[in-house]
């Protein structure tokens, strides 16, 4: 993986390293990238693929309202104004 | 063997049980910490009721649950996970506290977090990840029954090391709605007690279909009994001694009961790279939400750009979390994603094919590591994929969301050695009357039994 | 010119789309909200099977290959008001893909219908960014068409014919229809993010396709990239770096799982063009009128297939369009015989003024009887009123339509038919002048 692709990877996950961590990391990584290739060589010609190890019964759900128990709780997670969650500036 | 927990549930205890108990644990935690947050008001009027402990990535309502990261510090959950609120509803359980835990259950030892967690037989030696303070815990207290968590051998590896019984079920028999994500294709909610009895009655009390969880779904458990157990030649040939020796003397004596054999499986044995591949996907999906403002961690500066803002409060990631987050967000990558992440999920139906196979006919059974507990400072060297070989028996049943469980068979220098036995989709029970008959001619032996009657 | 549109509309559910929180205004931030429309870590979705309904019907409508087996995906961008910081969407295995349109003498091909949960809203205050989220995790469709569109005067038809299939699905999209635009003149493709309303929608394509016209015609570059639209300077401008398909990342959203549709059951739709074609057949109206009236009302065109066979088309609208003016509120079912009064009094050569109107609307019978008067008679009362106001004349060299001042006047007082009135007021009018 060079340079571009690592720090594009940074950009895109919103993480900063410092030097050490991202020289350390890098090397990781590569070791790491490195591993799962082996994967390439299984012929995989006509599998499905199994997004879960199970078949899931998936049911929905109906739709009828219910009020969640405890929003005062839920809301006092974070920092409020007015009874708005404060976010990041734009 | 009999069951802990309807020994407790009939004795009398005295009234100030659980503030004596609550002191053992504090005096103990200093040097394991096993426990991340401790419930220490369980009132005397609820001492009949069996204490329980959730690993840390289980939400308990106005419980500070943190997953072991930072990211997480100061979160109480508005809402108890589903298994909470059952094993709270049973009527026979007080929850006791939360235990400690690899950050977002990234790791094999325990060791990636702030303050890991250590052996209960030996403090210098490795818990076992990710799911460390519940078989800390569950070795360290003598009536107690563990709600932990399992990825990719998370509950099999700490078991084993802990010389307690680690049962992992099959995916989508217990809920998952209130279990902090790591890969939500591959994590299972299982139990670790003292006894197979006993993870069975904790395994009755979560499982069943749930609303919230969609993927839960199966409802019938089976129990069908094999008499026949098989060795995978190309997982076994990675254990080394004294494992190897060790575990060959636990074939002997199940030889007596079970037809051995041993088979091969070119498939099996290449579970560890589509598992980490599938798990690290998700992984870095399920960590984008952690951005220091709505819940946990709050990162003061609103003032600062969203992109800034994120990007410096994701810095309180650990680095076993920052490398899971850019290498699952590589695989995703749409250029490379046919080639890692939709390759993996086919190779995962060929791993599961193969072992619906081998398990119509038997157990696959297996040491649960292949190496020999290490040392705290042994293990913090080894790399990345060195640490990924450790998964190599626990990551196929994992992977193929296969139930299996973990008991105890032997010690070797003081220190429990692990063996793992796994069956097919839904016949949980069948793993449970294995180990149940193999604790008929074994002694448990533990360093401490807090709590004591 | 090629347009292609991304249109996301609200689906008509009680609850949200993942969980049970209220899909009702809430007079207060942050009300109708739990752990799972928060992405509160441990929270799981849970799928509203009004809302897959509902966009199957849509998707049925738009003539799309329905999908038989659906799932959804996770799209990771990392935005304050995205709870999750992925949103749980559709790809492959969306409700619907590969359907069309049909505006006039075109198909305008649609190319996926997809499911997704609407993020929180964002309200600035100063410096602040202050989030609510009652309306994170509405269900949303979107339509997504291939670069079909080639016209300004295609947009519109399109638009207003998707309005009209929705609104009979039960799916009103005038209040809060966003859609990103992507335009091309030449090579390149320009995108417009989040366009909310039809008005500005043309507004914007209208901007957005001089501004691209005018960097042709000076050799300009034009650069592929995302713009916004700014309602009040209406103009589009060069926005932030959006995410690619590359950093988004999708995979499948392992919290949900696939889902059998083949047996659901959905909604049918009305084409209103090929109604209104065949109501107007033989009609003597043209159909584009019964559509106009129809487009979006239910109600007037329950009432077309009551009356059609007993009155004449003409008159049914006629009457239909009377008390629409007057009546203050929509068109109900037990409407139909007050409909039915005006329409037999429009059958019946009557004009039927504001206060007979208000009176049949209030359920009175009203009957309308003119004075049996002559020609002249008629012509004779003009006359005398136009002596009486002299400056009419004058007023009226300048302005013909001050005829109807006259009209008005006389047979209303002389309770006459505006009709008979009018044709001698014209014969007194232009002989005087």
């Amino acid at each position: 993986m060079d340079n571009l692709e690592f720090e594009r990877l940074l950009k895109t996950t919103r993480l900063k390293l410092d030097e050490k961590e991202k020289i350390a990391i890098q090397k990781d990584i590569e070791e790491v990238i490195g591993y799962f290739e082996k994967i390439s060589e299984i012929d995989t010609e006509g599998e499905e693929k199994a997004y879960h190890p199970i078949k899931v019964d998936p049911r929905f759900r109906e739709d009828s309202v219910s009020r969640f128990a405890d929003v005062d709780m839920l809301k006092r997670q974070s920092k409020l104004q007015d009874g708005y969650i404060i976010g990041p500036k734009l | 063997m009999k069951s802990h927990i309807e020994e407790f549930l009939d004795i009398d205890k005295p009234k100030d049980y659980y503030s004596n108990l609550v002191a053992e644990i504090e005096e103990r935690n200093r040097e394991h910490h096993f426990i991340t947050t401790l419930n220490s008001n369980i009132a005397s009027e609820d001492r009949g009721r069996l204490p329980f402990t959730v690993k840390a990535n289980i939400c308990v309502k106005g419980f500070e649950t943190t997953a072991g990261s930072k990211m997480l510090k100061g979160y109480l959950p508005p809402f108890d996970a589903t298994v909470v609120e059952r094993m709270k509803n049973s009527g026979n359980f007080s929850f006791l506290g939360e235990t400690n835990m690899d950050e977002f259950g990234f790791g094999t030892f325990g060791l990636n977090t702030e303050t890991p967690a250590k052996n209960a037989f030996d403090s210098s030696y490795v818990a076992g990840g990710s799911s460390a303070g519940a078989a800390v815990a569950t070795a360290m207290l003598k009536y107690h029954i563990a709600i932990a968590e399992s990825t990719g051998g998370s509950i099999s590896t700490p078991s084993a090391l802990n010389g307690v019984v680690g049962f992992t079920p099959t995916y989508g028999t217990v809920s998952r709605y209130g279990l902090i994500d790591y890969a939500n294709s591959l994590d299972k909610i299982g139990v670790i007690a003292r006894s197979a009895a006993d993870a069975r009655i904790g395994f009755d009390v979560i499982k069943g279909r749930d609303a919230y969880d969609t993927t839960c779904s199966i409802e019938k458990i089976e129990d069908s009994k094999k008499k026949k157990l098989f060795l995978i030649k190309e997982l076994m040939d990675k254990a080394e001694e004294p494992v190897r020796s060790s575990f060959g003397r636990l074939l002997d004596k199940l030889g007596e009961k079970y037809e051995i054999t041993e088979i091969k499986s070119s498939i099996i044995e290449k579970s560890i790279a589509p598992y980490y591949i599938i798990a690290m996907a998700e992984a870095s999906t399920n960590l984008a939400k952690y951005n220091g403002y709505k819940y946990g961690m709050q990162y003061e500066e609103t003032n600062k750009r969203y992109n800034n803002f994120f990007t410096e409060a994701r810095a309180e990631f650990g680095s076993e979390a920052k490398r899971r987050i850019i290498l699952g967000t590589f695989i995703r990558s749409e250029s490379v994603k046919e080639r890692y992440y939709a390759k993996a999920t086919q190779v995962r139906s060929m791993v599961i094919k193969e072992m619906r196979k081998i398990l119509k006919e038997g157990f696959i059974i297996s040491p649960a590591l292949p190496i020999f507990t290490p040392k705290i400072e042994d293990a913090v060297k080894l790399t990345p994929t060195q640490n990924y070989a450790m998964d190599v028996f626990t990551v196929p049943p994992n992977l193929g969301g296969f139930p299996h469980i973990t008991f105890p068979y032997d010690y070797h220098d003081g220190m429990p050695l692990g063996a793992q036995l796994v069956t097919e989709h839904a016949n949980d029970y069948a793993l449970f009357d294995f180990v149940s008959e193999w604790e008929e001619s074994f002694n448990y032996r533990f360093r401490y039994n807090l709590g004591e009657l | 010119m090629k347009i292609g549109l991304e249109v996301h509309v609200a689906l008509p559910t009680k609850s949200k789309l993942f969980c049970s929180c209220s899909m009702e205004e809430s007079e207060y931030p942050n009300q109708n909200i739990c752990p799972i429309c928060m992405g509160f870590p441990g929270s799981k979705p849970m799928l509203n099977e009004t809302a897959v309904k509902s966009a199957l019907g849509i998707a049925n409508a738009l003539h799309c290959e329905i999908n038989r087996k659906i799932s959804f995906v996770r799209k990771v961008y990392f935005y304050p008001d995205l709870p999750k910081c992925y949103q749980i969407t559709q790809m492959e295995e969306s409700i619907g893909k590969e359907g069309y349109l049909e505006i006039e003498n075109k198909k305008i091909r649609i190319r996926r219908v997809q499911i997704e949960e609407d993020p929180a809203q964002i309200v600035r205050q100063g410096m602040l960014t202050l989030l609510d989220f009652n309306r994170s995790g509405t269900p949303l469709v979107e339509i997504v068409t291939e670069p079909d569109i080639n016209t300004e005067e295609e947009l519109r038809e399109f638009i207003a014919n998707l309005r009209s299939i929705l609104y009979y699905l039960g799916v009103d999209i005038n209040r809060e229809m966003k859609a990103d635009l992507n335009i091309s003149l030449a090579e390149t493709r320009v995108e417009i993010k989040n366009v909310t309303g039809i008005k500005s929608l043309i507004e914007a394509t209208r901007f957005e396709v001089e501004r691209q016209s005018e960097a042709i015609k000076n050799n300009e570059k034009i650069e592929r990239e995302t713009r916004g639209y700014n309602e009040k300077s209406r103009a589009t401008e060069s926005m932030r770096e959006k995410e690619t398909d590359e950093e988004y990342g999708y995979i499948y959203e392992p919290d949900l799982a696939t889902f059998d549709i083949s047996k659901m059951k959905y909604v049918e739709p009305v084409y209103i063009t090929n109604v209104s074609d065949e109501l107007g057949r033989g009609s003597g109206v043209n159909p584009k009128t019964i559509k106009e009236i129809t487009m979006l009302n239910r109600d007037a065109l329950a009432m077309i297939y009551k009356f059609k066979e007993r009155y004449n088309m003409k008159s049914i609208l006629h009457g239909i369009q009377r008390f629409e003016k007057y009546s203050n509120k929509n068109m109900e079912a037990e409407d139909a015989v007050k409909i039915e009064r005006l329409v037999r009094l429009i059958e019946e050569g009557k004009d039927i003024s504001r206060e007979a109107a208000e009176k049949i609307i209030a359920g009175e019978e009203v009957n309308i009887q003119y004075s049996e008067v002559t020609e002249k008679e008629i012509e004779k009362l003009v006359e005398k009123f136009v002596a009486e106001n002299p400056e009419i004349l004058e007023e009226y060299k300048k302005n013909k339509k001050t005829i109807n001042l006259i009209i008005k006047e006389i047979s209303y007082k002389n309770n006459m038919h505006p009709k008979d009135v009018a044709t001698a007021a014209n014969s007194v009018l232009n002989r005087s002048s």
